[in-house]
Order: structure tokens, then sequence, then C-alpha cells
């Protein structure tokens, strides 16, 4: 019973996910709206997004607040937790990324509800493909390991190609599907060739043990070789780097994320990034957390620093460049990646403050990076998509409601107080200085700086600009479900912002626990 | 190491001779010049008709798919069964809801409409 408790968040997303496909099959395709909602499609369950949206909102949103249920009943107490140890390790770390991949699954679904119908592709599988991948996100964060880490990372994945495709007409989005779907199969591969080694190496499969064989490596007695552990190592940092978006595995970002629909960039932003650092804390602060693996002469601090610095640069100055909102969103996330990043290097001397900096990251990321997308979904209507800076030129008389929300999650991806993504850069950059990582810190914030020109930027378009006389220019939707997710979204940015004493607690703890 | 992997070296070095060596025997022993009639690939039989790469029904691919899930399904069972007794209720409690699930999944499908071949 209480392993039942312990994982009730990951059995509630995923029973919701096989009961939203009942219903979606059984349900009856919605009369009027077809024609309408669905294009060509005319399927048991199309034209049901906004019905199938809210339930898959409600059960993610169910799983967060049993995630938030677990931590406070303390998964210490709850004894069942040790029967799936190591496959599924329940303890804060992973409680504190169950609730902010809820948090962002629950995004997407209502982000889903407003925009597929608006579009026409109200395809009643996105809404359960969400869901399970969602549970394959939060297995992946629980795992402790290399098995369940490949099942929760495959089982994340697929169903993040499917929704990519779900414009199954458009050359844009086949082209972003079958390029996201051969370089995370290759990533994939990476990462499993990587634990094949690890297990070749060390004999285990378990994150605990790997890293109980690693520490013995040079001891006379050791049966560990180092080479294939080094080298599992930077198989499996290029496998994740592909699912985090860091440069110089980033290539597929751009394309994936612009041909995708809307709320499944979102998806791909903020929960299968965020589920792609819980893992690679876990790999490597368990796995490879020995002290010589961590130190910077010797190990991987050195490794993840330069990505960190080239996913921040490359991200900053491509962003700058780009005339597409959405590929500009696209690579400012490559950018959050290499912040976050800094965070990873920076664990190798406060190890715990490093880690509650990151989860408080992601956490502060998800919501703003989420409501961003939200806010750009809000500012289209179909036909009329808001795509480049033009497109949304003077969208500020017309809907000044979305502009100011759009406005205030590029403050909080900017960095700009008092929002959240001003404390979370903080927390980040100051766990660097304590690390003594002083270049990384001089680097970032450089990178604030040119990432703010191209943020602002979009709100000068917004509030100073006329769009040109001819042009055609977004229209704003109107959907109640897109706004409610901007409001919760630009409330927990506000709230993280002004008072990110509470949930900076909930990260230290979780960090404590996990690292 | 190497006194391990030796027997396998030499099953490999002796495969390739033997095939080597018949081929090499039927080119010296065989009669040549050969006419051009005798080098295309179907000497016997129907001649070829048609493109190579034939466009098929997605169907056949949705049947295949759904023939390896539950294929699958079948190759997780059997192990399970054999250890019946020793995994107990926690054991019974797994495979049902493996089960569970995937019997969601066959109900999708069907209702779905990928089990009809004629539609």
């Amino acid at each position: 019973m209480d392993l039942v408790i312990a994982l009730s968040p990951l059995l509630a997303v995923g029973f919701g996910g096989l009961m939203l496909m009942l219903a979606e099959a059984f349900g009856k395709p919605s009369e009027e709206g077809i024609s309408k909602t669905t294009g060509d499609v005319v399927d048991a369950g199309a034209g049901r997004g906004a019905e199938l949206g809210l339930g898959a909102s409600v059960v993610l949103i169910a799983g967060a607040v049993m995630a938030v249920g677990v931590w406070i009943v303390g998964p210490e107490t709850l004894e069942g937790v040790a029967d799936v140890a190591p496959y599924l390790l329940i303890d804060r770390f992973s409680l504190f990324f169950t609730f902010v991949l809820c948090l962002g699954g629950a995004f997407t679904a209502l982000l889903g509800g407003g925009y597929l119908p608006e579009h026409r592709i109200d395809r009643s599988e996105f809404f359960p493909l969400v869901l399970f991948s969602t549970f394959g996100a939060i297995a992946l964060a629980m795992s402790g390991d290399l098995l369940s880490l490949f099942v929760g990372l495959e089982t994340m994945s697929l169903g993040v190609y499917c929704l990519i495709g779900l414009r199954r007409g458009s050359a844009r989005a086949t082209e972003a599907a079958l390029k996201y779907f051969l370089l995370g199969s290759f990533a994939a591969a990476l990462t499993l060739f990587g634990a094949a080694l690890l297990y070749g190496a060390t004999g285990h499969t378990d994150l605990v043990g790997i890293g109980e064989a690693v520490a013995t490596i040079g001891q006379p007695d050791s049966t560990v070789a180092a080479m294939p552990v080094l080298l599992a190592l930077a198989l499996t940092l290029a496998g994740l780097g592909f699912k985090v978006a860091a440069v110089p595995f980033h290539q597929w970002t751009p394309d994936a994320y612009e041909g995708a629909p809307t709320p499944a960039t979102a998806f791909m932003a903020a929960v299968v990034k965020t589920a792609a650092f819980a893992i690679l804390l876990r790999v490597l602060l368990v796995g490879f957390g020995e002290e010589r693996l961590m130190s910077w002469g010797t190990g991987w601090p050195p490794v993840i620093a330069t990505l960190a610095v080239l996913s921040m640069t490359v991200g900053n100055v491509v962003a700058g460049r780009q005339e597409s909102v959405k590929r500009m969103l696209a690579y400012s996330s490559i950018a959050h990646a290499g912040v976050a990043l800094v965070g990873v290097a920076a664990t190798i001397r406060s190890t715990e403050d490093a880690t509650a900096s990151v989860l408080f990251y992601l956490l502060v990321y998800t919501v703003s990076t989420a409501g961003a997308f939200g806010a750009l979904i809000l500012c289209g209507s179909r036909g009329a998509e808001a795509v480049s800076y033009e497109d949304l030129a003077g969208i500020a008389k017309r809907h000044p409601a979305a502009a100011l929300a759009f406005s205030l999650f590029l403050l909080s991806l900017a960095g700009f107080p008092p929002t959240a993504g001003f404390f979370g850069k903080l927390y980040v950059f100051q766990s660097a200085i304590d690390s003594e990582l002083y270049v990384l810190v001089i680097i970032g914030l450089v990178n604030s700086l040119i990432g703010a020109y191209y943020y602002v930027r979009v709100m000068v378009y917004m509030y100073m600009r006329e769009p040109v006389p001819g042009a055609p220019v977004a229209k704003p939707m109107s959907s109640g479900m897109v706004t409610s997710a901007i409001v919760l979204a630009a409330l927990l940015v506000l709230g993280l912002g002004i008072l990110p004493g509470v949930s900076l607690d909930m990260a230290i703890a979780a960090a404590a626990r996990g690292g | 190491m190497f006194d391990l992997y030796l027997p396998m070296f030499l099953m490999f070095a002796i495969a390739a001779g033997v095939a080597a060596g018949m081929f090499s025997l039927g080119q010296f022993v065989g009669k040549n010049p050969q006419s051009a009639e005798k080098l295309t690939p179907f000497e016997c039989g129907n001649d070829t008709e048609g493109a190579g790469n034939v466009r098929l029904s997605v169907k056949f691919y949705l049947t295949a798919i759904l023939f390896v899930v539950f294929d699958i399904e079948v190759v997780f069972i059997y192990p399970w069964a054999a250890l019946f007794k020793g995994l107990g209720w926690v054991g019974f409690a797994s495979m049902l809801m493996f089960v569970v699930a995937l019997l969601v999944a066959l109900v999708y499908c069907w209702k779905k409409g990928a089990l009809e071949w004629e539609k």
C-alpha cells in the first residue's frame, strides 16, 4: 500500500492516459465542429480537443498534487519504496521533478485544448500522447538504473515524435518529426552504447553500484578499467546532450521546434528538457560522482563547462539573428540549457547548493517558457498565426492582455527582476561563484545581456511598431483554456519572483536527498 | 585472451577459404567465355516485370506492428508463467497491470478500425 501511495503520481498519469485513450476511442465526434476543427480527419473523438485537453490537464494537475502529497508525507517514511529501488527511486529529488514535469504537461494539455481546434488539427491522439510522454518523463526522472533510464527515455521520446508530426499534411511538420526521430534515435543509441560499456566495465546497471565500482578505479585490486568508463561517460553525455539540446548537439532543435504544433514545442522545451536534466544530474552525481571524476582536472566538469559556454553563446547569438519568434524561442531554449549546465558544472564544490539552483532554475524555466509559447499561441489564430516579429507588430493595441503576458514571460526568460527568471539565474550564478567558476559566470552574464536584446526586440515590435500596411498580421484567438494556462503561468512567474523562498527551500531539500 | 578466440578466427579463415575456393574453382573449371544471356540475373524462369519499389498499403505495416506488440506481450508472459509461484501476488499484480494496459490498447485499435482489412 505504501508503494501505491509513493507511486501515485506516476500511476495517476499512466492510468489517466489509458482512460483518455478509451474516452477518445468511444467518444462521439463533435457534431458541428468536425469540418471546422479537424480539416479532413473524421475520426472518433475528433473535434473534442477542448474536452480531452481539459481532462488531460486535470489528470496532470492531480499528478502534481499527488507529488506534493507524497512530499508532505515524506518518501522516507514509506517502506514500500525500497521494493522498486533502484529501478524507480522515490525521493524528494524525484518528487520535485515529478511536480515540475506534471506542471509542464498540464500547460501543454491546456494549450493544446485551445490551439488544436483553432488550427483545424483537432486530432484527439494528442492528449493521451501528452500523458504517456509525461509518464515516461516522470519515470526517467525517477530512474536510478540504466535499464529503467532507457525505458523511460524511450517512452518519453516516442510520444513526442508523434506530437511533432501531428499536422500530417504539412511538409514542415513531417520534416521536423523525421529529423527529431532520426537524431533522437541516434542519441538513444549512443546512450545505450554508453550503458552497455558501463555494464561491461563495472558489472552493474544501477547507478549506485556503478558509482561504487568506478570509485575503485586505480586501486591495486580493482577489476574496473578506466578507459571504457570514460568512453561510456562521453557517450552518455552526448546522448543526454541531444535531449537537453546543448550545443553541439542542438542542430535538430530549431527545425523541430518550428515545425511542431506550438503546444508540442512547449512540451519539448519544458518537459523533455527538464526530464533530461533530472537524469543528467542523477547520472553525473550518483554514477560518476566519485572525487576524481568530479574534479576539474580529471573528470567531467570541464566537458560540462564547455557545453555550457557553447550552448549559451551559440544559442544567444543565433537567437538574435532569427526572423521567426518561434525559432528565436527555440534558440533561447538552447541558451537556457547552457545556463542550467553552468549550475551542473558548479556541483563540483558546493554540490547541494548547485543542484538546488539547477532544480529551481528548471522550475522557473518550465513556467516561463510554457507561458511564452502560450502567449505566442494566444497572439495568433487560424490562417493568421503569429510567427515572425512582423506578425506581432502593434499587437499591444489590438490585444493588450496578450502582449502584457508575453512581455512578462519574455522578461522572465531574459532574467529581469522581479520575475522568477531573475532569481533562477541569480542562484545558478551564485552557486557557480561559490565553486569559483568565475569565467563561467562572466560569460553567463555577458550572454544574459545579449539575450536581453532579442527578448526586448519582441516587446519593441509589440508596443512600438505599427504593422506594415497590407502585410498579414496575426489575429489573436480567444480560448479560455489558453488564457487560463497563461494566467496560471503568469501567477507562478510573479509568485516565484516575489517569494522565491518556499520553492527554493523545497529545491534545497530535494537536492539534499537526491544528490 | 588470444587462445580463447583462436578457434573462432580459424573457423572464419577456413570458411572464407572454402568460399573463395568454390568460386575460383567455378571460374577456372567452367566454360568461358560467358554469353550475354548467361549473365542475366534470372537466366531461367519468368522475366521480371514492374518497378522494384511498389507502394504497399499501410495496412501491412499496421498489422505487422500490432503483431510485434502482442508477440512481445507473450515473450514477457512466458517467463512470468514459469516463475509464477515464486513471484507471488506482487508478480501477479504487475503482470495484471501490464496485460490490462495492452488490453486497453487492443480495444483502442479495434475501435479505431486498425484490425479491419477491408473498409
